[in-house]
């Protein structure tokens, strides 16, 4: 981590580099900054918002005159964010100027000075912040009125997917034996920060890590030695952490993307050949519920936004009347239009009898979806809501491993 | 993808056109008359076409082989050795199995292929298992397989009458039909033509390719979406390496009608710059390998006729692998 925040100035000593007073350089700038790092981590092995303040911390270390953040707290802990601010605002009384990409207003509305909003390309309205308000922004970046979620149905809760005793572990993070259940017909929602066991949680059940403890599905037990593709047939679909690298194939079309996971189901496949004209029709349905642009099967997946990339990994996810369905951060840096649609496809999902486990960082993500909400800390579960129980202030403190 | 076959286009045109006459004029050759002699030597008249042909066909085999094996994200420059062992099979089997020719002929190529895919299957099993490199597997087992193919014809299975470098000459029945007459090109050629169509609807149309090639593209995604990244490793391998095993029984059956260890002249390694000229398409394959074709066929009527060292296409053609799989290579190594 040291060698990549100091990386072209680095502390010398003779010819060869000083270790020792880089680690204290690193140190005493993330002291400095508020922002906890091992110096020695390898890169290779931090979860991606760790990785955000590597590139923050290595941005500072230059003492930038004008510093451009592309969505700095997409992955950081509402806690995290407030020191992050703070952070940024005593770099900008020290005479910095701070740009910030973001797609959440309400930081906007709490940190900035000054507001641009850009839709399609275009700038559409300024705004000084001091005189205006969410809505205000919000209607600019969708140009009307935010398009309200679908609202929830009423289900029998019937138990899909029980955990218990799950334990597993990698370099970064650890499960203590979680145990959780997620009812058909219902959402349950993650809270916590990034780092805990959420993406050990995702990929145990997906199948693709390695580990110990139950887990069933309708009460058909998941060995652990399932991998990805029995889970797949068993109607379970994770919408990953990393679109691009874990869900698609960014040099294909969007129709073999979207055939991807089921090419080897009928009607797609039959006789071992892929019908081209099932993967189109498959294409267009994702098309057209998620609002794709540009609406064509054949367009590269690379060359998509990354919003539209997230709707077609949704789009996939959900299209086959899905048991349960993993969706971990799955409005993670996208517009709030796309955020808005994908939320209400998942809300749409579990009014159609869907599990729904929504592993997010986003507490308002939580508050809006959730029927139940589990909140984890350090590997475990720390605390259970029901969502008319819910309560800030204490998910908050449990979130940052309080009791 | 586009951008990158005409950037490996180009740099292939440069490397033969401006390395070839640089290496020319080095030899006091105007390169015009070098490369007007060989391009005159490979396409001048039918028996030359046919012998460009020939040279195609036994670059063709391997190249759909490596192409196999690049689209599921496998870098098999082993082509060589599976080549030869391959044409060792069909070499020993033809000489000891008293078959008619209907059926010693499918038996043959089937032996040659098997013999092929045992020695790519054996790189795709290391890297299944182990993950061990298979660059540097199938880069090893090319010696291997030279050094046994010399060790069995010289010793254990030495025959009476041939010499030590060589098996007895087959009977012939086991000879490939001639498709030209008067000539040396044979059904093989068209083998290797169909079997480059039939490659194109693998990759494009069926489950397997799409999954091949998921496999290759994006390894992640794939594994999540079910497909097994250490069966897939282990099948590319052993289907690339029966591919080349297959044209090396071709050319022991066709041209040579006898195992002979010197038998290819690095077409495992050539195959490699026609498979990426060729953009890992089947049929893009088939134009870059004729263009290599008439590298290879007309390099001896330009040592003939303008006094260049053939030599200089081994130079040629060595840039070019170079040139396009070096950056793959270092991609492979990122990525293992």
């Amino acid at each position: 981590m040291w060698e990549n925040i100091l990386l072209g100035r680095e502390p010398r000593r003779g010819f060869s580099i000083d270790r020792e007073r880089a680690r204290e350089i690193v140190r005493e700038l993330a002291r400095r900054h508020g922002l906890a790092v091992n110096p020695d981590a390898l890169v290779e092995t931090l979860p991606v918002g760790i990785r955000q303040r590597v590139e923050l911390l290595r941005e500072l270390v230059r003492e930038p005159a004008i510093l451009l953040l592309d969505e700095p707290t997409a992955a950081l802990a509402p806690s995290e964010i407030d020191a992050f601010f703070t952070t940024v605002r005593a770099l900008a009384a020290h005479g910095t100027a701070i740009m910030i990409v973001t797609h959440k207003l309400a930081e906007v509305v709490a940190y900035s000075r000054r507001v641009t909003v850009m839709r399609a390309g275009a700038i559409v309205a300024r705004f000084e912040t001091a005189t205006t308000d969410v809505d205000a922004i919000a209607r600019a970046m969708v140009g009307g009125e935010v398009p309200p979620l679908v609202a929830r149905a009423a289900t029998v809760p019937v138990p899909r997917l029980v955990v218990r005793e799950l334990r597993a572990k990698n370099e970064a993070a650890e499960l203590h034996a979680a145990a959780l259940r997620v009812c058909a017909g219902e959402i349950v929602g993650i809270a916590g920060v990034e780092g805990n066991g959420q993406s050990l949680l995702a990929d145990a059940i997906a199948g693709t890590i390695g580990y110990t403890g139950e887990m069933s599905l309708d009460g058909e037990p998941l060995a652990s030695t399932l991998g990805p593709g029995a889970r797949l047939m068993r109607g379970i679909r994770v919408i990953p952490q990393d679109r691009t690298h874990e869900a698609l194939v960014l040099d294909w079309s969007l129709s073999d993307n979207v055939a991807l996971g089921r090419q080897r189901t009928a009607p797609l496949q039959r006789g071992g050949v892929i019908d081209r004209g099932v993967a189109a029709r498959y294409a267009r349905d994702v098309i057209e519920r998620f609002d794709v642009r540009p609406p064509n099967p054949s367009v590269i997946v690379g060359m998509l936004s990354g919003g539209n990339q997230q709707k077609v990994v949704v789009g996939r996810a959900l299209a086959d009347a899905p048991q349960l369905i993993v969706a971990y951060q799955p409005t993670r840096g996208i517009d709030i239009g796309a955020g808005t649609l994908v939320q209400s496809r998942l809300i749409e999902a579990r009014n159609a009898g869907a599990a729904v486990l929504l592993i997010s960082f986003e507490l308002d993500e939580i508050f809006a979806l959730a029927d139940r909400v589990y909140v984890m800390f350090g590997g475990r579960f720390v605390g259970e809501f029901a969502r008319g129980t819910i309560d800030r202030g204490r998910i908050g403190a449990l979130m940052a491993g309080g009791v | 993808m586009k951008r990158r076959l005409a950037r490996d286009l180009i740099v292939t045109v440069i490397v033969v056109f401006g390395v070839g006459s640089l290496a020319m004029l080095l030899a006091h050759v105007n390169p015009i008359d070098g490369f007007g002699a060989l391009f005159d030597g490979a396409l001048g008249n039918e028996s030359e076409v046919a012998e460009t042909l020939l040279q195609t066909t036994a670059l063709l085999f391997p190249a759909l082989g490596i192409a196999l094996a690049f689209r599921a994200g496998l870098f098999n420059i082993g082509a060589e050795g599976q080549l030869l062992l391959g044409g060792l099979a069909a070499g020993v089997l033809g000489v000891i199995l008293p078959l008619p020719s209907i059926i010693l002929i499918p038996v043959l190529l089937a032996a040659g292929a098997c013999a092929g895919g045992v020695w790519g299957g054996l790189a795709g099993f290391l890297r299944a298992r182990f993950g061990a490199n298979e660059v540097i597997a199938t880069l090893m087992l090319n010696v291997i397989a030279a050094l046994l193919a010399a060790y069995l014809v010289g010793g254990p299975l030495m025959q009476p009458g041939a010499a030590a470098s060589e098996t007895a000459l087959l009977p012939h029945a086991a000879w490939l039909p001639a498709i030209l007459p008067d000539t040396r090109l044979t059904i093989s050629f068209a083998i290797a033509i169909v079997l480059a169509f039939i490659l194109r609807f693998v990759f494009t149309r069926t489950v397997f390719g799409f999954e091949l090639r998921a496999a290759g593209d994006a390894p992640e995604a794939a594994r999540r979406a079910g497909i097994d990244l250490a069966t897939s490793a282990f099948v590319a391998m052993t289907l690339s390496g029966a591919i080349a095993g297959l044209g090396g029984a071709t050319i022991v059956m066709g041209v040579l009608h006898r195992f002979n260890a010197g038998l290819s002249p690095g077409y495992g390694f050539i195959a490699i710059a026609v498979a990426l000229v060729g953009n890992l398409e089947p049929l893009f394959i088939i134009v870059a390998a004729f263009a290599f074709g008439i590298l290879q066929s007309g390099a001896i009527a330009m040592q003939a006729e303008a006094g260049v060292p053939r030599d200089v296409i081994a130079i040629v053609e060595g840039l070019v692998i170079i040139a396009l799989a070096g950056r793959r290579v270092v991609a492979a190594r990122r990525t293992s």
